[in-house]
């Protein structure tokens, strides 16, 4: 069973789907138990991963291996190291907390909800863990339908244009992707003495390859990567999905979709082309910092809360992007905790709309405030992610911001650190943006006497936030737990894009 | 020794003879029958039944021509008989269970006969390499399509479909047999071997054989309905009966695609000598200065994109899916552009991954007008709920035809886009990928009017017969297994690149 | 100048003038007349060529034939001979142009290409031994599947006309 541990992750969602849709309709009770429960049991098999990672080896660990085509050597390839282990453990934890959060919002069709949530899962665990590059793909389209379908049956009112831009956006970003992997693949066909799209091998040639060639496949991977993260200027997808999709929907979105684009990057468009991707760092910096300000300065003229929280995870991926760009250990190791601080705390300020607005059915800044005194316990957690997301020394936002900041500033990849100096500016600004939330929403006086009357959080939601609130604590005060596990792959990474500017660009 | 070659000949030939008994068999035993009878039905999948076994027969068979070089006997022939019997054999249980069939008060009887016909037509273009013989299967094959079309005679639908059709179908074997002659005015043959040899050792005006091959390509076109000789596809398939429309979307296809390969693999390569790369592999060499890969590229990128386009404006599910399979051929002919047996075996990957996914769509889009009695997308709103597993199925059918992993469709179009890339046409790979998202706005626009919107007025459940929903399982399983294990599926497609005379 | 050419040229002349008033009449039995000296010009050349068996078939079935059940039906339809067949001209510019293009094109291909002419071969006094024998032999599947052809055709017309 250990030795199969990233099967079972992948699959026992995906199989223990199935009977959900055997169950009656209308014992949504026993659907959700059930659900509740095979996703805890997910959790407890990635905890057991967690702890059978050996940290001190950058190899991939857990390998699976079976020919899946054979005349094009694709492969049913799994592994796991630093970087996925970290993603693959917030992926498995946010899917209980939300399913426990939401527990009441979702009214109609029930059954095909829960059913969507765990295929969901499932894909969303093979892409973080998938070494083969079709299979990669396979799980990153497939993960397109579950989304299409929560977002477009249980979204808002205009879930009909959010899901076709999504589907669209996404679909055309992947396509290009594609087109990469079988040129790539075709390429390197010569130079491993077989087709095949087995990560590993190809990581070792592409290196090789003629640098125009490298860039086009580069662009071609990267602007998918860049589409689902969103990068500036392909996010717009974003606002229209976070809003339109139900609660649990645009947490899963925020939490765990958009590292998959971040995964990406670092995992493929660093890794098959360390040396494009070091020709490319400036721009792509600019382009974080662009979606830093950009989304920051949005955020601050948003009136809806669930907007604004969306348009929050435009400004703080930017900074993810920006510490893959600056490619040093501090800041890619920042990068990645920042991957899984947004998922947490960006997660749970969508929890948190969703709570409010399933107790008042609006997002609309301007119809709360003063409701710290109706709701204190919700008032007073709520600040606890703000403060999170905004990077209050002690919680985990810092840890990650500090040391993208700090591993940027002085990357030699970047040659300049106005774009590190730029990036703080975002910083100052979501302070702004989210206290300023905060205040309208919870201080002053209570003007609206709608609100006079919402209760406040209840046992299941406080225990449901318990477990992400445990972690951006525990983030903030000792990230070495999670940290000293990734340190020695991102290390490997780093190690190779260096060796790859030191040998190629003696050949050239 | 003439009568002992043409014993062998038929020898090899019973497929196609118990076929052409079968059209016979069904037109006597209907003289017996006053009232609407299935019987004849039955007959038809009996016929088609031996023709599948005395098919598979043949699949050790070395390669060769029979009948003094009209038909060749070659494992890609065997592939497309197989496919053309599947279709002709679904299509029969489509009719049975199409109460528009049913409701009509016209009896059965040449019914079963032209789709006989059709299937024997079908046959003998994916064997022929005879320009005489290619254009009289094509006549076969497109005289009984027409009649199909225009099955329904007081439908004014049905019979301006069927008009268009035979009017388009004139004047594009007009072309061909116009094409044709040129090329026996060069060549001195019809023969497509001695054309071959005739045209590697004589220099000839390249001009003329262009407008030749153009000419040629419109007999092709009309087939295959690519751009420009797609114009009847939309009113011929919104038209006709939906049993008809299946069949000409993709036995007509089919067969169309497997005359143009064979034609153009055959006619105008070196035939004699393949050379082999450096990969081992076998390449087909293009006469210099002769480009036709480019001009079918050409029409490739045309007739994708326009069928792509012009679906997104589409309400009537059966339009859309005539443009959609106008897209689904320009996505085939695409791969023809590699000239290479990756890209044909890619092609015929394709082709039986289509087969499944494009028969299924007008299943589901027959039950949804036999149980919903519409056609227009905008009233199939909700109806996901009412019948799931119909809708399920069709939304694997939509999601393959759209290319999404897991599906059969993904494997025919990874295929494609292999071959195309693996030999440096990477652009034309990225059009065809651009098409795909096109494509899927509006297989989703289907998926979000089952789906996503709920049902208004009556929302009762609305379920099928036992013999309904095993049939759509029978189509629906295949596109997603196809998805996952096509292992022997590619192998049979690259057997069957074997054809006669090109290894 | 020779005989021969003369009477190529005065058959050619006869065909493509006959065809031309198929094509422009607007009069639908003045086409129809007219189609029928289309085929005899296209015997006549037949004839020209040695090819006396098919010559004659032509002559049998087109003019004799086909033409006068041509005939019979547009002069038992009568209600289309009072119809006035409007043909109206649409862009003709644009027609003229295409029309002229691809005219110029196939007069210079024919022009230009090295048709591949059979050397005259001596014939017997009649070509219907060897059209028989040929039939029978290396043309025996095409003459089978024509045959099928015109049976499918034959079902098909019967079909589309009968009254149910």
């Amino acid at each position: 069973m250990i030795n199969n541990i990233l099967s079972f992750l992948i699959f026992l969602p995906i199989i223990l789907s199935i009977p959900i849709l055997f169950f009656k309709a209308g014992k949504d009770k026993l659907i959700k138990t059930y659900t509740i429960a095979v996703t805890i049991v997910v959790f407890i098999l990635s905890i057991i991963l967690y702890f059978g990672f050996d940290a001190s080896k950058s190899d991939f660990q857990f390998v699976e291996k079976v020919q899946w085509v054979t005349d094009f050597n694709i492969f049913y390839f799994l592994g796991v190291d630093g970087i996925s282990l970290l993603l693959i453990l917030l992926t498995t934890l946010i899917f209980p907390v939300t399913i426990l959060a939401v527990w009441n919002s979702i009214t109609t069709r029930t059954k095909e909800f829960y059913f969507l949530l765990l295929i969901l899962e499932g894909s969303l665990i093979g892409v973080f863990l998938s070494l083969d590059l079709i299979l990669f793909y396979v799980f990153w389209e497939l993960i397109l339908i579950p989304m299409y379908f929560i977002i477009g049956i249980w979204g808002g009112k205009n879930k009909y244009y959010a899901t076709v831009k999504f589907f669209l956006y996404t679909m055309f970003g992947s396509l290009l992707m594609l087109v990469a992997i079988i040129w790539l693949a075709n390429y390197a066909t010569p130079m491993i003495g077989k087709f095949t799209t087995d990560y590993t091998e190809l990581r070792k040639v592409s290196i090789f390859m003629p640098l125009n060639i490298q860039m086009w496949m580069f662009i071609f991977f990267g602007l998918s990567f860049a589409i689902k993260v969103p990068m500036f200027p392909f996010h717009t997808w974003l606002p229209d999905a976070h809003t339109e999709a139900p609660t649990a929907g645009s947490v899963i979105l925020a939490a765990v979709l958009l590292k998959m684009g971040t995964y990406g990057l670092l995992r493929f468009s660093i890794g098959l082309f360390p040396l494009t991707f070091v020709r490319f760092a400036v721009p792509i910096a600019i382009l974080g910092v662009i979606g830093i300000i950009y989304g920051a300065l949005l955020c601050i003229a948003q009136k809806d809360m669930k907007k604004l929280v969306a348009y929050s995870s435009v400004s703080h991926m930017g900074f993810i992007v920006l510490a893959l760009a600056g490619m040093t250990v501090e800041s890619v190791q920042g990068g990645l905790i920042q991957m899984v601080n947004h998922g947490l705390s960006t997660g749970a300020l969508f929890l948190f709309v969703g709570f409010i607005y399933d107790r008042r059915h609006t997002r609309e800044i301007a119809d709360y405030g003063g409701l710290t005194k109706i709701i204190p316990i919700f008032a007073s957690l709520f600040l606890v992610v703000c403060l999170s997301s905004i990077g209050l020394p002690g919680l985990n936002g810092f840890v990650g911001e500090f040391m993208i900041l700090a591993g940027s500033f002085a990357s030699p990849n970047l040659h300049n650190n106005i774009y590190t100096i730029l990036g703080t500016i975002g910083i100052v600004l979501s302070a702004v943006y989210l206290l300023w939330m905060y205040q309208r929403v919870m201080l002053g006086p209570v003007e609206n006497e709608a609100n006079r009357n919402v209760p406040d959080l209840n046992k299941r939601e406080i225990i449901s936030i318990i477990p992400i609130l445990l972690f951006i604590v525990w983030i903030g005060v000792y990230p070495n737990t999670f940290l000293s596990k990734s340190e020695a792959s991102v290390k490997r990474v780093i190690e190779n894009v260096e060796a790859a500017k030191k040998n190629i660009l003696n050949i050239y | 020794m003439l009568t002992q070659q043409i014993l062998d000949g038929l020898s090899k030939f019973y497929p196609e003879t118990i076929l052409s008994v079968t059209i016979l068999v069904i037109v006597f035993v209907e003289l017996f029958f006053k009232k609407k009878t299935r019987v004849s039905g039955w007959i038809a999948m009996a016929g088609l039944a031996a023709a599948m076994l005395f098919t598979f027969l043949q699949v050790n068979i070395p390669a060769q021509t029979i009948f003094f070089q009209m038909v060749a006997v070659d494992p890609f022939s065997y592939f497309f008989k197989v496919l053309l019997i599947l279709s002709g054999f679904l299509i029969v249980l489509f009719t049975f269970l199409s109460d528009e069939i049913r409701s009509s008060e016209f009896k059965t009887q040449e019914y079963y006969a032209l789709l006989i016909a059709l299937t024997l037509g079908g046959f003998l273009m994916a064997s022929s390499v005879n320009l005489l013989m290619m254009y009289l299967a094509l006549e076969l094959s497109s005289l009984s399509s027409y009649v199909l079309a225009g099955y329904f005679k007081k439908s004014n639908r049905s019979s301006e479909a069927a008009l268009k059709y035979v009017i388009y179908g004139g004047v594009s074997s007009g072309l061909m047999l116009f094409g044709i002659s040129l090329i026996y005015g060069i060549c001195g043959s019809l023969d497509m071997f001695a054309i071959s040899a005739y045209l590697s050792a004589n220099p000839v005006n390249l001009i003329t054989l262009l407008i030749a091959i153009f000419l040629m390509l419109a007999g092709f076109g009309y087939k295959i309905s690519a751009v420009p000789f797609h114009f009847w596809t939309p009113d011929v398939y919104e038209g006709s009966p939906m049993p008809v429309t299946a069949l000409l979307s993709v036995s007509s296809k089919a067969a169309g695609f497997a005359m143009l390969i064979r034609f153009f693999l055959v006619a105008f390569q070196n035939a004699g000598h393949p050379t082999i790369t450096t990969e081992g592999l076998h390449q087909y060499i293009t006469l210099p200065g002769l480009h036709w890969p480019e001009v079918i590229a050409v029409i490739a990128v045309a007739t994708m994109t326009l069928g792509n386009v012009v679906a997104i404006w589409q309400d009537n599910l059966k339009r859309l899916l005539a443009y959609s399979s106008i897209a689904q051929a320009g996505y085939m002919l695409l791969a023809f552009v590699v000239v290479s047996p990756q890209g044909i075996s890619a092609m015929l990957t394709y082709l039986a991954v289509y087969l499944f996914m494009n028969l299924g769509a007008f299943f589901a889009a027959i039950l949804i007008s036999n149980k919903y009695k519409t056609e227009n997308i905008e009233e199939m709103k909700g109806i996901g709920y009412r019948s799931p597993l119909l809708c399920v199925s069709m939304a694997v059918f939509m999601l393959s035809l759209s290319g999404i992993p897991m599906t059969a469709g993904f494997i025919g179009k990874f295929y494609i886009f292999s071959a195309l890339i693996n030999n440096g046409y990477i652009w034309l790979a990225i059009i065809g990928l651009m098409n795909s998202v096109v494509s899927l706005y509006y297989y989703i626009k289907i998926l979000k009017n089952m789906f996503l919107i709920r049902p208004q007025g009556d929302t009762g459940a609305v379920s099928f017969g036992a013999g309904y929903s095993v049939l759509l399982l029978a189509l629906a399983i295949p596109t997603i297994v196809l998805g996952i294990f096509f292992g022997p599926l590619t192998k049979f497609a690259e057997y069957s690149v074997q054809i006669f005379g090109l290894k | 100048m020779n005989y021969y050419e003369i009477i190529f040229y005065v058959f050619a002349v006869l065909t493509v003038v006959s065809a031309g008033v198929v094509v422009f009449s607007r009069n639908i039995i003045y086409s129809a007349f007219a189609l029928l000296f289309t085929f005899t010009g296209v015997a006549g050349i037949y004839v020209l060529l040695n090819a006396d068996f098919i010559a004659i078939t032509q002559l049998l079935i087109y003019v004799g034939g086909i033409m006068i059940l041509l005939i019979f039906g547009v002069m038992l339809t009568t209600n289309v001979t009072n119809v006035e067949i409007t043909t109206q001209t649409l862009k003709a510019l644009p027609a003229t142009i295409v029309v002229a293009i691809v005219s110029a094109l196939l007069v210079s291909t024919m022009v230009s290409t090295k048709w591949a002419v059979k050397d005259p071969i001596s014939v017997e006094s009649t070509t219907i031994n060897q059209i028989g024998e040929l039939l029978l032999t290396k043309y025996l599947l095409p003459f089978e599947i024509a045959s099928i052809v015109l049976l499918i055709a034959m079902m098909g017309a019967a079909f589309l006309a009968r009254k149910n």
